[in-house]
């Protein structure tokens, strides 16, 4: 029998004493997911850390919490500790990074089974098989962590998360950084642990699997409630002004971008272009043209060789053979937009010297920053912080404010807004739209099929190798196929 | 977040305190000559052993030398050959190590292949070896270190820059039109440079160990230069008369190695 998870008025301060937090009462049944939505920086994650007694260091949660018979004091998260891997079970973001380098797949389940639950080595390493084999990775015991997909990894460490006999399951961003296919799998995966009786918490952005688990869903904005309710209602008739917006954000909710003129100046082209990494084939015979004012979507299951097409169409690599010519003779009129917008800036160098090096790198006028800062709706001070210290939208938007300084004629957009909360990444796709209608061609990288049916005017498909080639569909063609 | 400052802020006070050490050392080794000026070599046999006085405030050792004028003498020699290889060893690791990441390929796997085999001789071989071939001890010394010591500051940068110059970050700068100039100064100096304050006290604890140890066995400067290893063996004999004097070059070592060990941040977690 999983034991109700009650927690009363639960609440998190700074050092400062600051307010980060404001109270709040949940309760986990089972059977009955619980949704914390928002966007990044709003505080949701703070909720879950303070229940699982796992806070940063400096950060003091209040509240009571009731598990079973069980009282603890949110304050005192020391004696969360003993409820870890037993009772509450944490499925981390990022399954690459909390997954050990060094330890192969059924290593890591088989650990939780001996020293949570105590087995000796081998009925250890049995359970750990068994519990693989029942998220169909049967095959992949063997494997390390960098030999695994996001997916696969997510499911390995929903299996060592799971293996101490914890019934109370809480996610912390789950889908963050999974391609669709992979979205899917972990919410069937969370379904399913919801239908075995498990209780449920996830902490998400993402609009499309808070949907489907249902439950209950809080929306948080700032440290603060917004709104509260049952899934279904919340998603229907959202009754705050803030739950509206972020619903709205969602791309199946956006409305699809204007056709591009036809016959514009040609920009870039491809011409049966071969790519191959590690000996693996990964683009075969590939020819595109992209004209001036086009957005093209590229989607594809992850590893299926679209950063390294990226990689070549900006001439950071050759191609295996085939021909790229890009039309454009001026230097950098080619640029690159990142998926990870922290990494995507000297770590070290506050960014405003970051753009002043690059303003006196093509002596630009550095009068030209400042009404594009406006535009792209960046305070000035962001310019002395540090990468690490601004959020990801304004990094993307900063990051696109600096190739706008150079007028490219190209953008290709890696996953831009991949770890962008919804609100956010409806701006930063609203900007490449922009950037479209002044003339300049989009490549638009993304594994979700809706924001790319909403946005491009054409895409294309790549498959990843096996000869299987890319094919040119119409964007209605596209649309249609994913009903 | 937090919890990484409060680490942080703890490691820099111990730092701070490592300084402050080797700053100490390291003006008791300039200063006291002028404090209480003699000769590390001048000898009285008649003060042999003796105890403290004006002249000599740390006493005399066994051929009636002035003790704290050997201490400033045998500290200023280690802290000069291991200074001068450490910031020699720097240079070269670093230069070779960000040549290694940024070049790849034969160069690569050259660099990579000398520095394990040099990795592969024990350190205080290599500085045996380089001093029968260089008779300037200190000379030798310093080259023998610094041969040791710069792979060390090689795998380090190598590491580093390897992964950073495969880093979205860099990519964007290239596409940007930043030279190879800007790439250094802006994404890997200022990377690298976090990590030399650590390797370069840990370089400097190993040279002033190493100088130490050499003389200890005997094979390393000769009498009658100070050296603390060489002071330490001359007054074993008188260990039961003066105590105090043989203990003066051992803790003189063991404040120099604490203070560059803390300096260098300990053990990170």
């Amino acid at each position: 029998m999983t034991p109700r998870l009650e927690a009363d008025d639960i609440s998190v301060f700074d050092s400062d004493g600051a307010r980060l937090l404001e109270p709040v009462s949940i309760r986990l049944e089972p059977g009955r997911p619980l949704v914390v939505l928002g966007e990044t920086g709003s505080g949701k994650s703070l909720l879950s850390q303070a229940l699982t007694g796992a806070l940063p260091r400096g950060l003091k949660a209040r509240g009571r919490i009731c598990l079973g018979d069980t009282v603890l004091d949110a304050a005192r998260p020391a004696d969360h500790r003993r409820l870890w891997g037993r009772e509450i079970a944490v499925l981390p973001q990022e399954p690459w990074l909390s997954l050990d380098p060094l330890m192969r797949a059924q290593q890591q389940v088989s650990e939780s089974h001996s020293l949570v639950r105590g087995l000796g080595r081998l009925r250890a390493e049995q359970a750990a098989n068994r519990d693989l084999a029942a998220l169909g990775l049967a095959g992949a015991a063997r494997r390390y962590p960098h030999q695994l997909s996001g997916g696969m990894a997510q499911r390995v460490a929903f299996a060592a998360a799971r293996a101490g006999g914890a019934r109370i399951l809480i996610a912390d961003e789950p889908t963050k950084g999974l391609d669709a296919e992979r979205r899917d799998e972990v919410a069937a995966l969370l379904l399913q642990e919801v239908a075995a009786g498990g209780s449920l918490m996830v902490v998400t952005h993402d609009l499309d699997l808070a949907q489907r688990l249902g439950g209950e869903v809080l929306v948080i904005r700032q440290g603060a409630l917004v709104e509260r309710g049952r899934s279904a209602v919340i998603f229907e008739l959202p009754h705050q002004d803030y739950t509206r917006r972020l619903l709205a954000a969602d791309p199946r909710r956006w409305a699809t971008t204007s056709p591009a003129q036809t016959g514009t100046e040609t920009l870039l082209e491809v011409q049966d272009l071969s790519l191959s990494r590690g000996g693996r084939s990964l683009i075969e015979g590939l020819s595109l043209r992209v004209g001036a004012g086009e957005i093209v979507g590229i989607t594809g299951p992850s590893g299926c060789g679209k950063s390294s097409l990226g990689d070549v169409l900006l001439g950071l690599h050759g191609p295996d053979s085939g021909r790229v010519e890009r039309s454009v003779a001026r230097p950098h009129a080619y640029q690159k937009l990142f998926q990870d917008p922290p990494s995507a800036f000297p770590r070290t160098l506050p960014l405003g010297t970051a753009l002043r090096d690059l303003v006196r790198r093509h002596r630009l006028d550095a009068a030209r920053v400042a009404p594009l800062m406006q535009r792209l709706r960046l305070r000035p001070d962001l310019l002395e912080r540090r990468p690490g210290e601004v959020s990801g939208g304004e990094l993307q938007r900063l990051a696109l404010l600096r190739v706008m300084l150079l007028e490219p004629v190209f953008l290709f957009a890696d996953e831009p807004t991949s770890r962008l909360d919804p609100i956010t990444q409806q701006e930063v796709i609203g900007l490449l739209r922009e950037l479209a209608c002044q003339g300049c061609a989009v490549l638009i990288v993304s594994h979700d099929p809706e924001l790319i049916a909403r946005t491009v005017h054409r895409s294309i498909a790549l498959t990843g190798g096996n000869g299987a080639g890319p094919d040119d569909r119409s964007h209605a063609g596209l649309a249609a196929a994913f009903g | 977040m937090t919890d990484r400052l409060s680490r942080t802020t703890g490691r820099r006070g111990s730092r701070r305190v490592g300084a402050l050490l080797v700053l100490a050392v390291v003006l008791f080794a300039w200063l006291a000559p002028w404090l209480a000026p003699g000769d590390p070599y001048g000898q009285s046999l008649l003060k042999a052993l003796g105890a403290p006085d004006a002249a000599a405030p740390f006493g005399y050792d066994h051929l009636g030398r002035s003790m704290i004028q050997r201490l400033a003498a045998a500290l200023q020699l280690s802290l000069l050959i291991a200074g001068v290889a450490v910031v020699a060893a720097a240079c070269l690791g670093v230069a070779l190590g960000v040549l290694a990441a940024a070049r790849g390929g034969w160069v690569d796997r050259a660099l990579v292949l000398v520095s394990d085999s040099l990795l592969a001789l024990p350190g205080l071989l290599l500085v045996l070896i380089l001093s029968a071939l260089i008779p300037p001890r200190p000379l030798a010394f310093g080259a023998g270190l610094t041969l040791v010591l710069w792979i060390e500051f090689f795998r380090l940068t190598r590491a580093t820059c390897r992964s950073l110059l495969a880093s979205p970050g860099v990519q964007a700068s290239r596409l940007l039109g930043f030279g190879r100039l800007y790439l250094f100064r802006r994404h890997l100096w200022p990377e690298i440079a976090q990590l030399l304050l650590t390797t370069a006290a840990f370089g400097a604890a190993t040279g002033v160990m190493t100088i130490a140890a050499l003389g200890f066995v005997s094979v390393g400067m000769q009498a009658p230069t100070p050296e603390l290893g060489l002071m330490m063996v001359e007054l074993m004999p008188y260990w039961r008369e003066a105590p105090l004097t043989l203990l003066q070059p051992v803790i003189a070592i063991f404040l120099t190695l604490l203070g560059l060990n803390l300096m260098a941040g300990g053990r990170q977690a």
